[in-house]
């Protein structure tokens, strides 16, 4: 062993220089190392090697995840079995050892491979069975199925097989070195279809099926290997065995490759091997298991397996999960995310989710029609498949929506092109002019109105936006010389809103040009308020009303005028309550009644006031309609209201009922919809479990689950419209919900969460929103950053983090807002001054940052964000206090924490999990004295 | 339980550098939380599951509570109880091995990352590994009891000894060399 063996002495002499090593950055390390050699030759080459070895457990995750593999068995080189000679040990597969053998007669050339199968074979009469079903199978030949050439038991019992030995490479990773695109893949597949449907006809179920049992050689030429295996241990073992080998299979007993009845013990038939095919076709076009990405633990698999539909094939590529680089697999596919998406939504989805179907009866009938269908794929024909859902034909509406999208704009042109030639025929003479001038503007009132249908698509912003200006522009031409025409006004005005909502408008894809779209609020107001002046109970004037009074409310949020957002607010309930006076009958527009009041609840959420959001969402519930839409959205505020009251419990029951609603809406695609089920998954994240935010239930891993739902969808988003920044925005503050999860796990994982967002956000066209953003995610990941021994890159991350908010008009500041970005950089920048050994402008930075807070007037005594932010820095301050020897000043900060948990204890409904979280941070001997 | 006020005791003479002490202490917190553990459980039916964390941090409340000031402080009692924590989840993985050779599925019930990542045995050579490296460098070995076999965080480590999270990663990977060498060479033997 190089360097000689480890123990605790040795340890001890080597630990202080690990140290050293460790805290610096890989690039100093190798000059440090020179170093040191010159110093210690003794040591340094036992330190190097340690020093690697560190590189290779942080690459795979010791203790983190799955570990070790089965060890070697003792070397059988040079035994012979029959007439064969054993040359190499050349794998281990799930059912045993695998060995090189040659003739050792000479008869042939050839090289075989030998199989020893890990089961006893122990009566006599097992034995004699075991080469007679070998023989069977021996008969199976066909080009595609690698040759079985004998079957025997060795003298101490051990059955093995002897095989054609197929040089090449497991098939997905084949696919993946040639770069195969999805045609190849598939005509590739077609081979092992074949040679599946070869071995049905003589009713042979392989039971196996998975990649590494499916080889390609260099030929090109498939071969599959371990045709019947299975069943032959089935039959030696019981019927357990199979399962159990599929478990074993699988490496660290994951049952990755079987179908539903093989779990369940159902019966095994050829629709058996259909399931595994559909895996294997999934993971060669998406280079994922249906199951996901990441190690799966055998409860979680045999549960993906029974109960839960995979993601179509589409939507996994299309997906940027945190541990999915989509880019590297559409590389491979000589495609990039967004074809390979649009490859794979439709047809192909249809074909792998039918041979992927729980029940055996709804699978292909037969391999042969599985082939069929793909055959009929790729000459472009119809297939047989159908699609279950509607969201199938809407996914197929969205994948040809580039085009569509392209044909609208094209027809609005030639459409208002030949019109306003028509307009300025019309102002030439006079008698057609009226005519004209209605059909302009019921043309134009179309446009807006297929603007509303349009909305919700992804990919159709920038058409919106052209759209939707273009009408206006036209409907301000007829304004400019229309007074006193009440109708015309008001379309004018609902015209601007729209702009407004194309430019900026934060609920739903947007251009960001939020300055821009205030403006167009103001001109539309300048439409609607005479008319309102003039006859106030006008149904559509204050319908309009509310609509620009709620989106300036929305507006107001995103920047930093936060005093604004609640006068909005309360301008907007008030002219809900005047519009319901009126007693609207139109479900849309009771509609957007409920969801304004969602909106109005949400900004006095955002203000702190819990018991007005509360009321607004009881309003926004009771507006009477029959369908329960929009009340998801209703229902995580009240979650949330809930969460920050302390009620976790509570909130995570109502935040899952919101899941529940949101989840029926955001079936059938609109993007509002979809950001809304993000969102209450990034609630139901926050709520579970956030490592150093906001109280929590401490269930963090369940939470990176959800969070991770949640950014499904936002990255679905931010893929599917280049120009969309909503979406963008949502991964931002899903990834760093999951990023500050995941550093306190591993600094690897979390840079890759984080470097992700910043890569997404910084595609949008800068604002203060996006500025926030990026500021919030440069701060937080500034501490893994840190953590990898980056100390410069840290510090100037934070330092950037500080200019951004500069920019956004947030820094600097005398109030900082707990919890808030500004926050989270300002206590970036301190920790890291802790960190990095600056004592003294760490604790000036905390108490700094202290001053801010409580300038800010703060409430922790009825605040639990308040209260769980103060006390998180003073444990801060404490700590660093105590550490450089300020014992006194320690013990007085957290003396005043115990008094306010003591406080919130008393007070909160359920006072144990609120415990639990804050006893992490509670000096030693506080809790004793309760 | 009836054992609170004893507890304190053991803790204070294991403390002292008391071997029988240190041990009557082991198997009084290892009954504690395993009765815990299954009241837990009972409490919320069969497939939930139940950190370490969160048991251990029930544990001390409960155990604090009974035996009201005098017990010691958390961040002490936290240290000792991973250990003990750790026997605990070794002889759970040894039980579910036992179980999975007849073929059943069980579900996780303490909910460990441990649990899923590693074998039983395997097990067991980290945790001999780990008492070896408590002769050298017992901050080193407290942070995997805390972090590996308990689920705490890097932060919650830190403050519970009040130092940097910097400080307890940078303890982590170094451990996990050590941990990662003594059990190749254990193979290699």
């Amino acid at each position: 062993m190089a360097g000689g063996a480890l123990n605790p002495e040795r340890w001890q002499e080597i630990s202080p220089h690990l140290d050293e090593a460790l805290s610096l950055s890989e690039e100093d390390r190798a000059d440090w190392l020179a170093a040191f050699r010159a110093q210690r030759p003794e040591l340094a080459d036992f330190l190097e090697k340690l020093l690697q070895e560190h590189r290779a457990l942080a690459d795979e995750h010791f203790l983190e995840s799955e570990t070790q593999k089965p060890t070697n068995e003792t070397s059988l080189t040079g035994e012979t079995l029959g007439a064969y000679k054993l040359i190499s040990h050349i794998g281990e597969g799930g059912m045993g050892n695998v060995w090189l053998a040659e003739r050792s007669d000479g008869r042939f050339e050839r090289q075989v491979a030998v199989k020893f199968l890990r089961l006893a074979v122990a009566s006599r009469g097992a034995a004699e069975r075991f080469k007679r079903e070998g023989r069977i199978l021996g008969q199976l030949a066909h080009p595609h199925i690698a040759e079985l050439i004998d079957a025997g038991v060795t003298t101490k019992g051990e059955p093995y097989l002897v095989l054609e030995h197929v040089k090449g490479k497991q098939i997905d990773e084949y696919c993946d070195s040639r770069k195969l695109d999805v045609d190849a893949r598939i005509k590739l597949f077609l081979d092992v279809l074949s040679a599946v449907a070869h071995a049905h006809a003589n009713l042979v179920v392989h039971r196996d099926i998975k990649p590494s049992n499916v080889l390609v050689n260099n030929e090109g030429e498939v071969k599959l290997l371990d045709f019947g295996i299975a069943k032959l241990l089935a039959d030696d073992a019981g019927p357990a065995a199979a399962t159990q080998l599929t478990l074993e299979g699988g490496g660290g007993l994951t049952p990755q490759f079987a179908a539903p009845e093989q779990i369940t013990r159902g019966p095994i038939t050829t629709a058996t091997d259909i399931y595994a095919l559909g895996i294997l076709l999934y993971i060669l076009l998406t280079g994922q298991h249906p199951a996901g990405p990441g190690a799966q633990s055998p409860a979680n698999l045999v549960k993906a397996i029974l109960d839960i539909e995979p993601k179509s094939a589409s939507d996994v590529v299309a997906v940027a999960a945190a541990k999915i680089d989509t880019e590297g697999i559409a590389q491979s596919r000589a495609s990039t995310p967004d074809k390979l998406c649009r490859t794979l939504r439709g047809d192909l989805d249809t074909i792998v989710s039918k041979a992927l179907k729980k029940k055996p009866s709804e699978r292909y009938a037969s391999v042969s029609a599985f082939a069929d269908d793909l055959r009929r794929y790729l000459k472009h024909e119809a297939i047989s498949a159908r699609p279950d859902t509607f969201a199938y034909r809407t996914a197929k509406f969205l994948r040809r929506n580039r085009t569509a999208a392209g044909f609208t704009t094209l027809a609005i042109a030639l459409v208002i092109g030949s019109l306003s030639t028509g307009l300025l025929v019309a102002n030439r003479e006079r008698k057609v002019a009226e005519q004209r001038f209605a059909q302009v503007r019921e043309l134009a009132n179309k446009f807006i109105e297929l603007d509303n249908e349009i909305r919700g698509l992804p990919g159709s912003t920038q058409v919106r936006m052209q759209m939707v200006s273009d009408s206006l522009q036209y409907l301000t031409s007829l304004g400019s010389d229309v007074h006193g025409d009440k109708a015309l006004a008001l379309e004018i005005a609902y015209a601007y809103v729209r702009v407004a909502h194309a430019q900026g408008d934060p609920t739903s894809p947007n251009l960001g040009q939020f300055a821009e779209a205030e403006a167009s609020l103001n001109n539309a107001s300048r439409f609607v308020d005479p008319v309102l002046a003039k006859d106030p109970a006008n149904q559509r004037g204050l319908f309009i009303a509310t609509t620009i009074a709620h989106d300036r409310m929305v507006l107001a949020e995103r920047g930093a005028h936060q005093e604004g957002v609640l006068r909005d607010g309360a301008a907007a309930a008030s002219l809900i309550e005047r519009f319901m006076n009126t007693r609207p009958t139109e479900s849309h527009d009771l509609y957007s009644m409920r969801y304004f009041y969602s909106n109005v609840a949400g900004s006095y959420y955002e203000a702190r006031r819990f018991d007005d959001a509360t009321r607004y969402c009881q309003r926004g519930l009771d507006i009477p309609l029959s369908s329960t839409q929009g009340n998801g959205f209703i229902l995580a505020i009240l979650a949330a209201a809930r969460w920050q009251s302390g009620d976790l419990d509570g909130a995570l029951r109502t935040s899952l009922e919101a899941i529940e609603l949101d989840k029926g809406e955001a079936a059938n695609g609109h993007a509002s919809l979809r950001v809304n089920l993000a969102n209450g998954y990034e609630l139901e994240g926050e709520i579970l479990g956030r490592a150093d935010a906001e109280p929590s239930l401490g269930r963090s891993h369940e939470a990176l689950a959800e969070l991770q739902k949640g950014l499904d969808i936002a990255e679905d988003l931010a893929k599917q419209d280049a120009n969309d920044y909503l979406g963008r925005h949502n991964v931002a503050t899903k990834s760093l919900e999951i990023g500050n999860i995941l550093r306190h796990q591993s600094s690897q994982d979390a840079l890759a969460v984080y470097d992700h967002a910043l890569t997404r956000i910084r595609e949008a066209r800068s604002n203060v929103s996006t500025q926030r953003d990026e500021a919030e995610l440069l701060a937080a990941s500034s501490y893994p950053v840190r953590w990898t021994g980056r100390d410069k890159e840290a510090k100037q991350q934070i330092g950037r983090a500080l200019e951004l908010l500069n920019q956004a008009g947030r820094y600097p500041t005398d109030k900082v807002e707990p919890m808030s970005d500004t926050y989270d950089a300002l206590r970036a920048q301190a920790d890291d001054y802790a960190e990095t050994g600056k004592a003294k402008e760490a604790i000036e930075g905390y108490q700094q940052l202290l001053g801010k807070l409580m300038a800010w007037k703060p409430d922790p005594q009825n605040d639990l964000r308040d209260a769980t932010c103060i006390s998180r820095t003073w444990t801060a301050l404490a700590n660093l206090l105590r550490r450089t020897g300020r014992t006194e000043e320690a013990v007085r900060l957290e003396a005043q924490r115990t008094d306010l948990w003591n406080h919130w204890n008393g007070k909160l409904p359920n006072g144990q999990f609120l415990l639990l979280q804050s006893l992490s941070q509670i000096a030693p001997s506080a809790v004793a004295k309760q | 339980m009836g054992c609170a006020p004893s507890l304190v005791a053991l803790l204070e003479a294991a403390e002292r550098g008391s071997k029988s002490a240190a041990d009557a202490l082991f198997s009084a917190l290892y009954s504690e939380l395993h009765r815990l553990a299954r009241h837990e459980l009972a409490r919320h039916g069969a497939p939930m599951t139940l950190s370490a964390t969160t048991l251990l941090h029930k544990a001390y409340i409960e155990i604090a509570g009974q035996d009201g000031t005098s017990f010691p402080d958390r961040n002490r009692f936290m240290g000792y109880a991973a250990r003990v924590m750790r026997g605990l989840i070794i002889d759970h993985a040894r039980s579910r091995q036992a179980q999975k050779r007849g073929g059943q599925f069980e579900i996780t019930t303490l909910g460990t990352e441990v649990e899923n990542a590693v074998d039983g045995e395997k097990l067991e050579r980290i945790s001999g590994a780990l008492d070896e490296l408590a002769k050298a460098e017992p901050a080193l070995a407290e942070v995997v009891d805390l972090k590996f076999f308990c689920g705490f965080s890097f932060q919650e480590i830190a403050t519970m000894r009040d130092v940097s999270e910097r400080t307890v990663q940078r303890q982590w990977e170094k451990a996990r060399i050590y941990l990662h060498r003594s059990i190749a060479e254990e193979l290699e033997v």
